[in-house]
């Protein structure tokens, strides 16, 4: 029998189809990948399986777990099956987890009143957990305090204390560096070793290949191909499907090699700090003009604050970042991992761009001039950052740091973008870094990218002493 | 995400955001009425307020005097029309002079943090110990009937609010990586002010407006009907229901009136902001 059986499901936003129809049944110890970019509806059907979509969506077709029939229960019935017999590994840690609560508690909280473990198992399983996890047992910071990828990992540990037969992992590796992907991609794949059943929604193709089962392809709410995933994996019949592989940081090409010029920044003995501790110190390094290169570490080690040192955002802990002759203040820009947070929400995007274009004296005809070479139609300035697509607006955003005729640009791409959107900027970047002499400083956490992109890397390491 | 790709997902985007709904409807309706009664209505009803006929005391409607006359056989409906000016003109100003420091104060508070916001933090703080309307009464006794002391002693109390709504919103606003990102582009305070801030910040501000409007309303009328802020025989809400309340067993429909005006504006108020959803 089926663990999990879904008959011709869609999801409509009143007469617009969102996702759908999709069919498939689960047996216990199986796996599912569902793959797709960002805004495909994959998120919908961890949705419609758990019962929490939006009010404003609606959902067709029949959903039954264990053989019973759920996508007609009312919501209370439904709320009894989560944690017990199935459980969600949601997609943005820090909203799932109480914002005011010890971490560890919150783990503890779940294996006492959903495992119905006493308070001093609960104490003792967590600690174990947490630790298998490579977190403080007793981690008492707040969400907010804990980088992407701890967060994470305490919402993982939160969300599987019931042991729940049935997991739906929503991109669980988003935003995790390399050393934590393995870790959580490894702890999905045990469960159908044990006998659960996973759902595993991803951007991501080597998550896929590691949790195998079976796959489906997903494209703005369509199905384009189903299949064993090692099947689909190596031979996509798909357009859509091999675009996906193409985009697998492990599968891009390697930039070609160019000539640097002139040293334009330079950081001596660069020391940076979060909450008054050191992170990195003794930090050198020079960026030429039209270089290309990308500093790597795991995460939470620092990266983002060195790049904003490096920017001129924060002051150095020790240490100068010195720019040569002919750099202004605005001549280093940065360009934001979640582009929609780095626009004035309410105004016209358009707006925006030509307050950018009026303060630097720069004729607007001239700054339009850009929009055709990344692609991008004029109507979009119409717009507010909140309808158009995160490609478009991390390609604005681009637009929008050239208008300034910046020397440095400094950027964090992260999981976050789909991996065809990642790709197409970091191409992107390696030709505006070729025909504009502009260098490009990526931090990243992905080896695969840094090593497939950049022309120097700068790995960063865990100081000996922490 | 395109704008047609998932209009549903998107209830705030776009121009729908200013189109009113039943509820705002209904309020814009009927405070544009008042206002447009209390501008044209005393000429239309060509009576004057202060002009008294004992003989003609306490009549009911009559063609001659559309709403009766009061216990001085004043005409009630130009009464009313006068005391409608008179609390809209006040609610109005005072709208002025306490929104615009207001807002201006907490943007300033929020920008520079510090001192600066420390200062003005705790006089917005003092000024809130006191009940608003103990202020009033305070500046209405030092020099008592004056409608400027009535007047300044509103916009004193009203101010506040203004300035903790900016100075909240306008620090989570400040705190985002867009003005971060818009430092790094070099746009100036005054486009940061205008871009990033006052956009997010005006739908609220109107939501503060009409309900500081609707309190100085009634405090203007309670005031007056504890015979402390505008004094007799001048044609206020308040002033009028002190007037008639000894007759309201006779002529219930006299006192009626004045609370029916006062009911209908604070109403009128505070449904034109009424189901404004934010983005």
């Amino acid at each position: 029998m089926s663990v999990i059986e879904v008959a011709d499901l869609a999801v409509f936003a009143g007469p617009t189809r969102l996702l759908g129809p999709v069919s498939f049944q689960i047996e216990a110890g199986r796996t599912l990948v569902v793959m797709g970019e960002t805004g495909a509806g994959k998120s919908l059907i961890a949705q419609a399986i758990m019962g929490t979509l939006p009010p404003s969506l609606t959902a067709t077709g029949t959903i039954a777990i264990n053989g019973r029939r759920v996508d007609n229960l009312p919501g209370a019935e439904r709320a009894k099956l989560w944690g017990r017999d199935l459980t969600a590994l949601p997609q943005e840690p820090w909203l799932s987890l109480d914002p005011l609560m010890a971490s560890w508690k919150q783990v503890a909280e779940a294996h006492r009143h959903v495992a119905g473990l006493d308070a001093k198992a609960a104490k003792a399983v967590t600690g174990r957990d947490l630790t298998a996890l490579g977190l403080a047992p007793r981690e008492p910071r707040l969400p907010g305090a804990l980088s992407g990828g701890m967060a994470q990992r305490v919402a993982f540990a939160a969300a599987t204390a019931g042991r729940a037969p049935i997991l739906l992992a929503d991109e669980p590796t988003k935003g995790l560096d390399q050393q934590r992907h393995a870790r959580v991609v490894g702890l999905l794949a045990k469960v159908p070793k044990d006998g659960g059943t996973l759902i595993a929604i991803t951007h991501d193709a080597s998550v896929a290949e590691v949790l195998g089962g079976d796959l489906i392809v997903l494209r703005h709410g369509d199905v384009v191909e189903t299949g064993k995933t090692a099947e689909v994996l190596q031979a996509p019949k798909a357009p859509y499907t091999k675009a996906l592989m193409a985009a697998d940081p492990r599968n891009w090409p390697v930039q070609s090699m160019h000539r640097t010029g002139a040293a334009i920044l330079t950081a001596r003995n660069l020391a940076i700090s979060r909450a008054g501790s050191k992170l990195i110190g003794g930090f050198n390094l020079t960026v030429h003009a039209g270089d290309r290169m990308a500093i790597t570490g795991p995460s939470g080690i620092g990266k983002t604050t060195l790049l904003d040192t490096l920017a001129g955002l924060i002051a150095p802990f020790e240490g100068t970042v010195e720019r040569s002759a002919g750099m202004g203040e605005h001549s280093v820009q940065k360009l934001y991992q979640d582009p929609p947070a780095a626009f004035p929400p309410l105004i016209p995007i358009g707006t925006n761009l030509r307050d950018v274009a009026r303060q630097h004296k720069v004729d607007w005809d001239q700054a339009l001039q850009y929009l055709p070479d990344l692609d991008l139609h004029q109507d979009l300035l119409n717009r507010r950052p909140d309808s158009v697509s995160g490609g478009e607006l991390q390609r604005l955003s681009i637009v929008r740091a050239l208008i300034v005729k910046p020397k440095v640009l400094a950027d964090e791409p992260t999981s976050r973008l789909d991996p065809i959107t990642q790709k197409t900027t970091l191409d992107l970047f390696a030709r505006i870094g070729r025909e504009t002499g502009i260098a490009v400083v990526l931090v990243t956490h992905d080896a695969h990218i840094a090593e497939k992109w950049a022309g120097k890397v700068h790995p960063l390491s865990l100081p000996i002493s922490a | 995400m395109t704008d047609h790709a998932q209009p549903a997902l998107l209830p705030g985007g776009g121009s729908r955001r200013w189109m009113p709904g039943p509820t705002r409807a209904t309020g814009l309706a009927l405070l544009g009425v008042l206002a447009l009664c209390a501008i044209v209505g005393p000429d239309l009803v060509g009576q004057d307020p202060a002009r008294q006929s004992l003989l003609d005391a306490r009549q009911p409607p009559s063609e001659q005097h559309l709403l009766g006359t009061d216990h001085l056989g004043r005409d009630m409906a130009a009464r009313l029309l006068s005391g409608a000016q008179l609390s809209l003109s006040l609610a109005a100003l005072s709208v002025l002079t306490a929104g615009i420091p207001g807002t201006l104060l907490g943007i300033a508070a929020a920008w520079f943090g510090g001192w600066t916001d420390r200062v003005l933090g705790s006089f917005a703080d003092a000024i809130l110990a006191l009940p608003g309307l103990l202020l009033v009464l305070m500046l209405a006794a030092i020099s008592p009937g004056s409608w400027w002391a009535l007047y300044a002693g509103i916009s004193l109390t009203l101010w506040v609010e203004y300035f903790r709504y900016t100075r909240q919103r306008t620090r989570v606003v400040l705190a985002e990586p867009a003005i971060e990102a818009s430092r790094m582009l070099g746009l100036t305070p005054s486009l940061i002010i205008r871009r990033h801030i006052a956009p997010e910040i005006g739908p609220g501000l109107l939501t503060v407006a009409a309900f500081g409007a609707a309190t100085a309303v009634t405090a203007v009328a309670a005031l007056g009907f504890v015979s402390v802020g505008v004094r007799p025989p001048t044609a206020e809400w308040g002033v009028m229901m002190t007037e008639l309340l000894p007759y309201w067993r006779e002529a219930p429909f006299l006192i009626l009136q004045p609370v029916i005006c006062l009911v209908i504006t604070v109403l009128a108020l505070h449904l034109s902001v009424g189901g404004m959803h934010k983005r």
